[in-house]
C-alpha cells in the first residue's frame, strides 16, 4: 500500500510569495467568475468595468490609492508585529483608537499653525494606537496571554467605545441623531496632493519605506527577526526578547492607530462607526499574501483598493459589491495554497 | 534468571549512515529491575524506542514469552503489554490525575478503578486525591503518575528512561522502593535506563551495558560486577592523545570563584562553590554526564544566567553583574551545547544566524548593511569551509556539521580570549570533528583560554591539559589528562569519588 507524506523543502524560491499571490489571484477570478456566471452576469464585462472603474482615469486612480491608504498602513503595522512572530488580529480596533486619538486631541487643542496641527493629529493617532495595543502587549510579555485572543477582544471593546462616544459625549447635536461626532475644522482637513489624491497616500509610501527599512535594515528588526526565531538565541546573544516584543507590538499598533487617523483627516472628518470598513481584517489578508512584506504589502494593498473602488461601482449594473470581497478573501486562499506546495512537496512512501 | 519474557535478536536500526542500533540481542526476565548502562548515544533510548513501537527496527526480532511480534507502533506495544515512561512526561496538564491514568482505559469501573488507585497510590506513597489536576503537581508526583499511568495500560515491561534525573535524593530512594515492590508483588519486568553506577547498584539485578549502539556485555548480575569493570566497558578503550601540549602558557584569563546557583523554578541546587582558573593557552575540560550542572556553569560564564553567588572574572575585570553583551566585547565566546534554538535561531536565514555575536560591533552597525553582513558571512564560509549556498535560507536547511562550523566560525573569528566550548562535537560525523577539534587547538596555540564541557572522554583527553569532572553540580576531582587514567575519570563522573 502507497501513503504519502509531506516533507519541507530544502530551498525555497525567492518570488515564491510574488507567484503565489498571481495564482491565487488567478483562482480568486475564476471563483468570482463561476458566481458571476451563476448570477448570468458576464464576468469579462464586469471585470473590465471594474478596472475602468476603479484605475481607468486619474479620478478614479485616485479613489483607490485612498482607499488603499487605510489597508496598507494598517498591513504594515501587522508585518511589523510579525516580525516576532506574533500576530496582530487587532489593527480594526487601532484604526478605531487612532481615529478617536485625533478628535480627542483636536478637541482639547487649538493651534493656528495647521500644518503642526495636523501633524500632531496623526501623532495621536499613532500614540492612539500603540494604546490600543498596550494592554495585549503588556500581558503577552508578563504572563505570555496569546496575543490573537487578546488583540482580538480590543476590537470589540474598541468599537463598543466608540459607538459610546458617538452616542454620547462627542454626539454631534446637528447630525439629526446620527451617531456620529462632530466635524473637525477643515484647516485639518489632509490635502489633496492633485485632483482627488489626499496628502494621506504620500503619508503612507513613507510608512512603507520605514516599515520596509525597520524591518529589513535595521538592528532593531534584526534584533526582532533573532526574538522571533527563538528567544533562547536572543538571549543568548544578548538580545531582550520581551522587549524587542513589547515595542514592536506597541509600533505596529501605531501604524495601524495612524490608518485610523488618516481616514479621519482626509476621508471622513469625523468619528463614527463608519471610519473603518473592516480595513483591519483586510489588512490582515494583505499582509498574510505578502508574507509580511512592507512593499509587498504596499502593492497588493494598492490592488485592494482598487478591487473595492471597482467592487462599489458595479452595483449600477446590479452586481453585488461582495463580489470584491470575494475575490479578496479567494486571492488569500487561492495564495496560501500555492505558498504549501513552494513549502512542502509530497512525497510517495512504501508502507511494507 | 530462568523467565525470559522479552527477548531481542539482532536489532538494528539506523538514521542516515549513523547506526543507532547495530546488532543488538537483549534480554528481559519476569518480575526482575534490569539496569540499561551506556553512555548519551550509546543508543539505550533507541533500543527502548524500538521495543515501545516508536522506531521500526530495519532488521532482527522481538520475542515476547518466545512468540515472535512486530511492533508496529506504541498502541500495539501497550497492547502486548509493554509501557515506557519517557524522560519528557506525557501527561495532559489541564487534566485531573484520573483522567490521564484511564486515558486510554475509559470504560474502567469506578470501583475498580477506586481500588487500584489506593493500591499504587500506597506502593508510590502518593498522598493525592484522583481529583487533582496534574498541573498542580510536583515533578515527582507527576513522575509517579507517569509511571503509574503504565500499569493502568496493564504494562507488565515497564521501561523507565532516566527516572532519576529529575528526582531528588529523597524521592530516588522512594522510587527505588517502589520499583522493588511492583517487582516483587505485581511481577513486573522494569527496564531503567541510566547512566549512574549508584543507581545500577542499588536499583537492579540484571544489568547491560551498551557502547556505540553495540550491546556490549548483557545480563551481568549486578552483584558480581564491579564499578571498574562497569566503567571500562561503558567507555571502551579510549586513545591516549596525539596532540602536543607543549604549547605556551600564559597568565589567568577566566577565573570562576565560589560559583553557586539554585534554580528560581523550583529551588534546587544546581551548583555548589565552583572554583576554576584557566590559562591562557590552556584547554581545561569539564568532564561529567549531562544534567549535572554544566549548562548552568557555561550560561553564568557567558552572562545568560544573571542570578548566582560568587564572581566571574575575565583578563582582570570582574564581569558578574555584566551582561552577555559586555561580555562579548571583552572578548568571550560561547559555543552553546544547543546548536539549533540557542547557538542557532530556527526559522531565521542563515546570514542572519551569522552575524549573532558580532551584530551589534560597529564593524556591522548600527545600521545594519545586507552589505557588510554579506561580507561577513562570506569571510566565515571561506574561512571555515562551510556549505551554505543560499545565505537567505532558513538555518535548518544546512547539515548538522555546517551549522556547527557555521556557529564555531562566527564565536571563533574574532579571536576570542576566552572560549566556552559545550559539547561542540555532539552527533558531528568524524571529519567534521576533526575539523572542530583542530579550530579548537589553533585558538589554544594562538592563546585562547578555552573551557571544553563534553562527555565525550576520548575528545578531554585528547585535547585537555587539565580536567575536571562535575557531579551533581560539585567540582569532584580535578585531573591531569598527561599522568591519570580513564577509569578513575570515568568512575568520578559517575559519582564515585575514592
Amino acid at each position: 500500500m502507497n501513503k504519502y507524506t509531506l516533507s519541507k523543502r530544502q530551498a525555497v524560491n525567492e518570488l515564491s510569495t510574488f507567484y503565489s499571490f498571481i495564482a491565487g489571484f488567478l483562482i480568486a477570478l475564476i471563483i468570482g467568475s463561476i458566481i458571476l456566471l451563476a448570477q448570468d452576469k458576464n464576468p469579462i464585462d464586469t471585470f473590465s468595468l471594474m478596472f475602468r472603474l476603479s484605475i481607468g482615469s486619474v479620478n478614479s486612480l485616485s479613489s483607490s490609492l485612498n482607499k488603499a491608504t487605510p489597508l496598507i498602513l494598517a498591513g504594515l503595522g501587522i508585518a511589523i508585529i510579525n516580525t516576532v512572530k506574533l500576530w496582530n488580529i487587532g489593527a480594526e480596533g487601532q484604526i478605531f483608537m487612532g481615529a478617536i486619538g485625533v478628535n480627542f486631541l483636536y478637541i482639547n487643542l487649538s493651534l493656528s499653525n495647521s500644518t503642526i496641527f495636523i501633524i500632531l493629529l496623526l501623532l495621536s493617532a499613532f500614540l492612539g494606537g500603540a494604546f490600543c495595543i498596550l494592554i495585549p502587549a503588556l500581558v503577552k510579555v508578563l504572563f505570555g496571554v496569546n496575543e490573537i485572543i487578546t488583540t482580538l477582544l480590543t476590537n470589540y471593546i474598541v468599537i463598543g467605545l466608540t459607538i459610546y462616544l458617538v452616542n454620547g459625549p462627542w454626539k454631534d447635536p446637528d447630525s439629526l441623531n446620527f451617531p456620529a461626532a462632530a466635524y473637525v475644522g477643515k484647516e485639518v482637513y489632509l490635502p489633496n496632493i492633485f485632483g482627488k489624491l489626499s496628502y494621506g497616500f504620500l503619508i503612507c509610501i513613507l510608512f512603507t519605506a520605514l516599515a520596509h527599512y525597520l524591518k529589513n535594515k535595521s538592528v532593531f528588526g534584526y534584533e526582532m527577526r533573532i526574538a522571533g526565531g527563538s528567544e533562547m538565541t536572543a538571549v543568548y546573544a544578548g538580545i531582550n526578547a520581551k522587549q524587542k516584543a513589547f515595542l514592536a507590538m506597541l509600533i505596529g499598533g501605531g501604524f495601524a492607530g495612524l490608518a485610523g487617523g488618516v481616514e479621519l483627516l482626509s476621508q471622513t472628518h469625523r468619528v463614527s462607526t463608519g471610519i473603518s470598513q473592516g480595513f483591519g481584517y483586510t489588512a490582515i489578508i494583505i499582509a498574510a499574501i505578502t508574507g509580511m512584506r512592507p512593499i509587498g504589502i504596499f502593492l497588493v494593498g494598492t490592488l485592494f483598493g482598487a478591487l473595492s473602488i471597482g467592487g462599489s461601482v458595479i452595483q449600477t449594473i446590479g452586481v453585488s459589491t461582495y463580489i470584491a470581497d470575494i475575490i479578496q478573501a479567494s486571492t488569500l486562499f487561492g495564495a496560501l495554497i500555492i505558498q504549501f506546495f513552494f513549502n512542502y512537496k509530497l512525497l510517495k512512501v512504501d508502507d511494507d | 534468571m530462568n523467565n525470559k519474557i522479552l527477548e531481542t535478536k539482532n536489532i538494528t536500526k539506523s538514521f542516515g549512515t549513523l547506526k543507532a542500533l547495530d546488532n543488538v540481542s537483549f534480554n528481559l526476565f519476569e518480575g526482575k529491575i534490569h539496569g540499561l548502562l551506556g553512555e548519551n548515544g550509546a543508543g539505550k533510548s533507541s533500543l527502548m524506542n524500538v521495543l515501545s513501537g516508536l522506531y521500526q527496527p530495519e532488521k532482527g526480532s522481538i520475542y515476547i514469552k518466545k512468540q515472535k511480534y512486530k511492533i508496529s507502533n506504541p498502541d500495539h506495544a501497550s497492547r502486548l503489554g509493554i509501557g515506557m515512561v519517557h524522560q519528557e512526561f506525557r501527561l495532559i496538564e489541564s487534566f485531573s490525575i484520573k483522567d490521564n491514568l484511564t486515558l486510554s482505559r475509559s470504560n474502567i469501573h469506578k470501583d475498580d478503578f477506586m481500588t487500584a488507585f489506593k493500591k499504587y497510590s500506597e506502593i508510590f506513597a502518593l498522598n493525592l486525591s484522583e481529583n487533582e489536576t496534574v498541573s498542580n503537581l510536583s515533578v515527582g508526583e507527576k513522575q509517579k503518575v507517569e509511571i503509574m499511568k503504565i500499569i493502568f495500560n496493564n504494562s507488565n515491561i515497564m521501561l523507565l528512561d532516566e527516572p532519576t534525573a529529575v528526582l531528588t535524593p529523597q524521592e530516588t530512594i522512594q522510587l527505588k522502593n517502589s520499583l522493588e515492590t511492583l517487582a516483587t508483588e505485581d511481577t513486573k519486568t522494569i527496564v531503567l535506563i541510566t547512566h549512574k553506577l549508584k543507581e545500577i547498584r542499588e536499583f537492579t539485578e540484571i544489568v547491560s551495558v551498551m557502547k556505540n549502539g553495540k550491546m556490549v556485555s548483557q545480563d551481568l548480575l549486578t552483584q558480581k560486577v564491579s564499578d571498574n569493570e562497569l566503567i571500562n566497558l561503558m567507555m571502551g578503550n579510549v586513545k591516549k592523545s596525539q596532540i602536543n601540549k607543549d604549547n605556551t602558557i600564559g597568565d589567568v584569563k577566566l577565573d570562576v570563584i565560589n560559583v553557586s546557583f539554585k534554580d528560581p523554578v523550583n529551588n534546587i541546587k544546581k551548583l555548589s562553590n565552583v572554583n576554576l582558573q584557566i590559562k591562557s593557552g590552556e584547554i581545561l575540560g569539564l568532564a561529567g554526564v549531562s544534567g549535572n550542572g554544566q549548562v548552568e556553569l557555561a550560561n553564568i560564564i557567558s552572562g545568560i544566567e544573571r542570578t548566582f553567588e560568587g564572581k566571574i572574572i575575565i583578563n582582570d575585570n570582574d564581569i558578574s553583574n555584566k551582561g552577555v553583551k559586555s561580555r562579548k566585547k571583552l572578548n568571550l565566546s560561547y559555543i552553546p551545547e544547543n546548536r539549533l534554538g540557542v547557538g542557532l535561531a530556527p526559522g531565521v536565514s542563515v546570514i542572519d544566524n551569522s552575524i549573532v555575536r558580532d551584530y551589534f560591533q560597529t564593524k556591522l552597525g548600527p545600521h545594519l548593511s545586507k552589505n557588510r553582513s554579506a561580507k561577513y558571512l562570506e569571510n566565515l564560509i571561506n574561512q571555515f569551509s562551510i556549505k551554505a549556498p543560499n545565505p537567505k535560507a532558513e538555518i535548518s536547511t544546512l547539515s548538522g556539521g555546517n551549522m556547527q562550523k557555521l556557529l564555531m566560525g562566527r564565536e571563533l573569528v574574532g579571536n576570542p580570549d576566552v572560549i566556552i566550548a559545550a559539547q561542540p562535537t555532539r552527533g558531528l560525523d568524524v571529519n567534521a570533528v576533526e575539523g572542530i577539534h583542530n579550530l579548537l587547538i589553533d585558538q589554544r596555540n594562538r592563546g585562547s583560554a578555552i573551557f571544553l564541557i563534553s562527555e565525550d572522554l576520548d575528545e578531554l583527553f585528547k585535547l585537555c591539559h587539565r580536567l575536571l569532572v562535575i557531579y551533581e553540580g560539585k567540582v569532584i576531582k580535578s585531573f591531569t589528562t598527561t599522568d591519570s587514567n580513564i577509569s578513575s575519570v570515568g568512575l568520578a563522573m559517575a559519582g564515585i569519588n575514592e
